[in-house]
């Protein structure tokens, strides 16, 4: 083990183990992008508690700017062909579009969305199905709408390979390459796993048996094309199949394959997004490993009885799209399965209306506001946070 | 297709703190049943 902060950095040493829980999040593999970079080249990121401080900064700097009549490009979405968390990017553009009304000049920059989604509101989930007051609409429709209203342009298909000073260089899907000005950017990198090596007590390598790329755990990775995907091939323990005392919760496990269908450009190069694993779905894996331990210890038994694959799971997405307590808003969505089961729900895309919708407005506002305080609340291990789910 | 406009109907009633408000208890519930209504395996079901 080699320490990366604080005091003890560089330093190694060993440690021995019962159970070893592989939650380490993803890595911000930047570097996969040439040029992005956040701080250079215009580029900024919100990945971090650091980076987001950053780019406020320069947002700020902006917002000066264009007060003094600077007319602006804004760029924001994803920064490589395989990048995930659309989400995140998608509450940013929104925030970002949100403060600039806030500060009066609005019309003076052009924001535009640019991501590797076939759709919008794809999420890297293939888009949904959802149920929206008395309509059902697809994702694609209510998040073009919102956009619309908020006078946000859209690039899809576009797989960013390369940023200059103030310039995303991208690729679609029918093997063109373009580029993009702007003055301000916040673009997703792709995610990878952290690149670790595994040696066992005699120092043999095993790294095979637990990475690829991310965590192995109790998935079927055979490869089989996107028409023979099923809900089985997603795992339900997230325990190691070489060593069944490691498990690897959240983002840390290596998914079967992609939820979005792949999609390679002209060219031949892959431009879709990868499974989104992050949020609420890590807090509940997390917790059903820890469930899994805990019964192994008391019961000595050997059977995994706690389980929860992706595809009969739930999840929320509460999207700020603006700050104020009565001017804000929010835009609500849930899905189940998170994963779409297109066997159960064969007429609906995979998912179960009702309990996959969607709604906008300033109660979503709210309800961001209740689960940023509830989660810290829960996060400082007070009392009754069990009564919080994850 | 052409894209779906948010009405001015609807914009009333997205920023109406009252009807919000009764909005708010409704999904905040939804979404509690939803996300805290368990979980589990695919392949012995």
């Amino acid at each position: 083990m080699e320490y990366v902060s604080n005091d003890d950095k560089n330093k190694t040493s060993k440690i021995t183990y019962d159970y070893l829980i592989n939650a380490t999040g993803p890595k911000l593999n930047f570097e996969a992008t040439p040029g992005l970079i956040p701080g250079q080249n215009k580029c900024n990121s919100v990945c971090t508690y650091t980076h987001a401080e950053h780019a406020w900064q320069n947002l700020e700097k902006l917002i000066q700017k264009m007060k003094k009549g600077f007319k602006t490009k804004i760029l924001i979405g994803t920064g490589h062909a395989k990048s995930t968390c659309q989400g995140a990017a998608f509450e940013y553009i929104l925030n970002v579009e949100k403060e600039l009304r806030r500060h009066k000049v609005r019309d003076m920059a052009e924001i535009k969305w640019i991501s590797n989604e076939n759709e919008l509101g794809d999420f890297g989930m293939d888009g949904m199905l959802l149920s929206y007051g008395s309509h059902i609409m697809k994702s694609k429709d209510m998040i073009e709408m919102v956009f619309e209203d908020r006078g946000i342009e859209w690039i899809l298909k576009a797989g960013v390979n390369k940023i200059e000073d103030g310039v995303a260089h991208y690729e679609t899907l029918d093997g063109e390459y373009h580029k993009e000005e702007f003055d301000f950017s916040m673009l997703i990198p792709s995610f990878s796993g952290h690149g670790f090596k595994a040696y066992d007590k005699n120092n043999k390598d095993i790294t095979d048996k637990l990475f690829r790329g991310f965590m192995l755990v109790d998935a079927d990775y055979t490869s089989k094309p996107y028409e023979e995907w099923t809900v089985q091939d997603w795992p339900e323990t997230y325990q190691n199949p070489s060593y069944s005392n490691i498990f690897a919760p959240g983002i840390a496990f290596a998914p079967p394959h992609s939820i979005s269908r792949p999609r390679n450009s002209k060219n031949g190069n892959p431009i879709f997004p990868s499974p989104p694993r992050i949020g609420m779905p890590s807090g509940i894996t997390a917790k059903l490993v820890a469930d899994n331990i805990i019964d192994q210890i008391k019961t000595k038994s050997k059977t995994l009885h706690h389980k929860g694959s992706l595809c009969n799971m739930g999840a929320a997405c509460i999207t700020s799209a603006g700050y104020g307590l009565t001017s804000g808003s929010g835009i609500s969505i849930t899905t189940f399965p998170i994963v779409p089961d297109n066997k159960k729900y064969a007429k609906t895309q995979g998912r179960k209306l009702g309990k996959t919708f969607g709604t906008i407005g300033l109660a979503g506002h709210w309800l961001k506001l209740l689960l940023h305080h509830a989660f810290i609340y829960k996060a400082k291990m007070k009392p009754f946070l069990w009564l919080i789910p994850e | 297709m052409k894209t779906t406009r948010i009405s001015n109907w609807q914009k009333f009633v997205m920023r109406n703190p009252i009807i919000q408000f009764v909005k708010f208890v409704y999904i905040s519930l939804k979404v509690m049943i939803i996300v805290a209504g368990g979980h589990d395996g695919t392949r012995t079901s």
